[in-house]
């Protein structure tokens, strides 16, 4: 697929260009019919119809850096990436962009805001890029809330403010970067496609990080375990869906955990490891509704799970061509 | 059997009048509840007293006029709680004090009294009522004033935040009919707390509401499903 330039990668979230959050342009691939169509995200209602199931993920986005100082007293930027409890698994990078990675000493103590600080207890042995720590003080999340930035990468404004990574319906606090796929919904369009027969429902998957500062580590598609629960009101609903439409890729990992079966979905919480390839054939989910993710990464594999790609080279090509903008304050992309 | 057993609820001003009264009324009837304020130790004392009636609460100290505090007041509460039920926002400033005529006011005045009355009632609501839309279910009160409506010499400044306030609940109460969320607006009236105190210090106390009857009312409000016609409620 032909690379994404510069300009078509979307700086600032909709609202801050003028739009409303369902004003960002949606691709319409249409499998059955082998077609490309383009509307607006507002225009969702055209395609889904009564008896289709949306299924949103709420997870909540946190601030998820924080910057404090090592042991030399030099800065360092962390990024926790898997959190159990007090032992988290972060990056550590640069303050200041582009954030290069920072070796850390095994034994050292970060020092970080609120009182926290975090002991250097080894490597994820798969991924040495990412930290074992080990908090001492205070509660992580309390301090990550009181204190963290947001993650932002190069192509984002690091002077976006925080409220632009929630998605209206942002519940359940855990994200370390935002179920991006949602935000383009409003709550204007959901109650619409409610009142056409649309059932909204949601499970919740706190996403980690989806880079680790270092591009060649990083096109080797690293995923790491990520919390998640599907709850007996979304199994249900897709028991009794015509057809399951996944608002981003993280619902897709967390439904695709969850199955059982052919559009069997059983309520489950836990950590999955699941990685979805474009060989993965899908159980639970019949639809996606996702962002734009760059050809390389890893939510690209999601999607060609669900969709060939010759079809989606079409309608990446058309995307580049209308001047569709990418990640996570982008365009849409729709598979049914 | 409480009427509010296995609901959550998240107040704001709770170390204090109304808030607090709100607070005792709710666990009595069985809510778990998030309680904020300014100032951490007199909501630690409200929690103690919540926890003795027997349900759980968290404290969180915020202005609620700083944009990072209200979205660290609803992912704690959201955190601790899973989902909120209800939220009251009770907590206010009246921009200065004593009250000044509006034509002797600041604009700093006006600014603060804009933030914690409406952008962070505004802020706040948007941050639980996505999780209550999910749900079908849910229920927000945001406390206002005659002032809002009346003009009274020295409360403009405060009056002018609570008549934003009240729009922001028509529009929400407008928008979301039919969703099972319900959006209003409560006047408790004159109270007898220590705001009232510090904007009318020569206030006859026997003339004014306790707080704790207040509480009562408004209890009333949030466990009787309402007509559209009590949107904005001055309480008998």
């Amino acid at each position: 697929m032909l690379a994404v330039p510069p300009r078509q990668r979307a700086a600032v979230p909709a609202e801050l260009r003028g739009l409303r959050r369902d004003g960002v342009r949606l691709c319409v691939v249409d499998r059955a019919a082998e077609s490309v169509a383009h509307t607006t995200v507002a225009g969702l209602a055209d395609h889904l119809g009564p008896g289709d199931l949306l299924v949103v993920n709420s997870s909540r986005t946190i601030p998820a850096t924080l910057r404090g100082s090592r042991a030399d007293g030099g800065a360092v930027e962390v990024r926790p990436w898997v959190r159990r409890g007090r032992s988290w698994e972060a990056i550590a990078v640069e303050v200041s962009p582009p954030h290069a990675p920072l070796p850390l000493r095994e034994g050292e103590r970060l020092r970080l805001p609120g009182g926290l600080t975090a002991l250097v207890a080894g490597r994820r042995p798969e991924l040495p890029q990412v930290w074992r720590l080990e908090l001492e003080g205070a509660d992580g999340l309390e301090i990550l809330l009181a204190h963290g930035r947001p993650v932002r990468y190069s192509y984002a404004s690091e002077a976006i403010a925080a409220e632009h990574d929630q998605t209206v319906y942002a519940t359940h606090p855990g994200s370390a970067e935002t179920p991006s796929a949602g935000r383009v919904l409003s709550w204007e369009l959901l109650l619409g496609l409610r009142a056409a027969g649309v059932e909204v429902v949601d499970i919740v998957l706190h996403t980690g990080l989806s880079s680790t500062q270092d591009d060649a580590v990083d096109a080797t598609h690293p995923l790491l375990e990520e919390w998640f629960s599907v709850g007996p009101r979304a199994a249900a609903a897709i028991d009794r869906a015509r057809r399951v439409i996944a608002v981003g890729t993280t619902v897709v990992r967390a439904l695709e955990t969850a199955a059982g079966g052919p559009r069997r979905v059983r309520p489950v919480q836990g950590w999955t490891r699941l990685a979805i390839t474009p060989e993965h054939r899908m159980r639970a989910v019949d639809a996606l509704l996702t962002g734009l993710h760059e050809p390389g990464a890893s939510h690209l594999d999601i999607v060609g799970a669900a969709v060939a790609l010759p079809l989606l080279e079409r309608a990446h090509a058309e995307m580049l061509e209308r001047g569709y903008l990418w990640h996570e304050f982008g365009d849409s992309l729709l598979v049914l | 059997m409480g009427s509010l057993d296995g609901q959550a609820a998240l107040i704001t001003g709770a170390s204090r009048g109304l808030g607090r009264a709100l607070a005792l009324s709710f666990a009595r009837e069985g809510a778990v509840l998030a309680l904020c304020g300014r100032r951490i130790a007199p909501l630690e004392e409200v929690a103690a007293e919540v926890c003795a009636a027997g349900v759980r609460a968290v404290v969180i100290s915020a202005d609620l006029g700083v944009a990072r505090d209200v979205e660290r007041v609803a992912a704690t509460a959201l955190d601790h709680l899973g989902a909120v039920d209800i939220l009251v926002n009770n907590a206010s400033d009246l921009g200065t004090v004593p009250l000044a005529h509006l034509t002797d006011a600041s604009s700093e005045a006006l600014q603060r009294a804009l933030d914690v009355n409406v952008l962070g009632p505004f802020r706040l609501t948007r941050a639980v009522i996505g999780g209550m839309l999910l749900r079908g279910r849910g229920l927000v009160v945001n406390i206002t004033s005659d002032a809002a409506v009346e003009g009274y010499p020295g409360w403009g400044v405060y009056g002018a935040s609570k008549a934003a306030l009240e729009g922001l609940t028509r529009s929400w109460a407008a928008e979301l009919e039919g969703s099972g969320v319900r959006v209003i607006a409560v006047d408790p009236g004159d109270m007898d707390t220590d705001m009232h105190r510090a904007a009318d210090p020569d206030a006859d106390p026997a003339t004014l509401r306790r707080p704790g009857d207040v509480a009562e009312s408004i209890l009333r409000l949030v466990v009787t499903p309402q007509p559209a016609t009590r949107l904005v409620a001055a309480l008998p």
